[in-house]
């Protein structure tokens, strides 16, 4: 290994550190996963029901941060409350990967 | 006043108000646009990361519910929701803000995707 080499993977390794980047989710194992959500969420996160949120193209680590927020208790949802209790970090890794990337939402300009 | 005369005043009090009390101001997307300049430096962004209290992507909008964005707007208001900053945004919106913003971020999801 070259040190120019050794360089870059130190940074790099200190840049994902510092984002604090989970290990990137399996999109295939989470729409396997995805059955128990969509019944609300829909079968790509394109959910018809008003009061329940589109997860279709949201940025996988938003989501990814939003399960686990919703799993230490901090957001606060009665019905997400109980969804996320047996879920593991890398399931939720992997139901982020597979909503990411389906189609749906967009950043509006 | 008789007793029967207030009983016909409180329902007819009761029934004029409660669907008052209950209903949600109308959204409208051209309102919410010229309202939402303090909302596009991070959501009107591509790929917008927060750097605190961690490093992870703004939330896409476009193609959202309304009716959804609007709880999530209250739900941060009452403090369910742990952002800070968006904890403050929300207080200062009142309910026709967020239902103005809401219908204005509800509008563009990927036409392909709503075929399905």
């Amino acid at each position: 290994m070259n040190r120019k080499f050794r360089i870059a993977a130190i940074v790099a390794l200190a840049a994902f550190g510092y984002a604090g980047v989970a290990a990137a989710g399996n999109p295939a194992q989470g729409r396997e996963k995805s059955k128990p959500c969509a019944a609300c969420h829909g079968d790509t996160g394109m959910s018809s029901a008003a009061d329940f949120p589109r997860l279709a193209g949201q940025h996988a680590d938003y989501l990814e941060r939003a399960l686990r927020e919703y799993k230490s208790g901090v957001r606060k949802n009665p019905v997400m409350a109980g969804q996320v209790t047996s879920l593991t970090p890398a399931d939720m890794a992997d139901l982020a990967a597979f909503y990411a990337s389906q189609q749906g939402l967009t950043t509006r300009r | 006043m008789s007793i029967r005369a207030i009983r016909i005043a409180a329902a007819v009090a009761f029934v004029a108000l409660a669907p008052g009390a209950l209903a949600q101001p109308q959204g409208n997307a051209d309102a919410g646009s010229k309202k939402a300049s303090m909302c596009q430096g991070c959501h009107g962004v591509e790929g917008y990361r927060i750097a605190y209290p961690a490093v992870y992507a703004v939330p896409r909008l476009g193609g959202q519910h309304p009716q959804y964005i609007v709880a999530a707007l209250q739900a941060y208001k009452r403090g369910e929701r742990p952002y800070a900053t968006m904890r403050s945004i929300a207080a200062s919106l009142s309910d026709q803000d967020m239902a103005d913003l809401a219908a204005y971020y509800g509008q563009g999801a990927q036409r392909s995707a709503m075929a399905k």
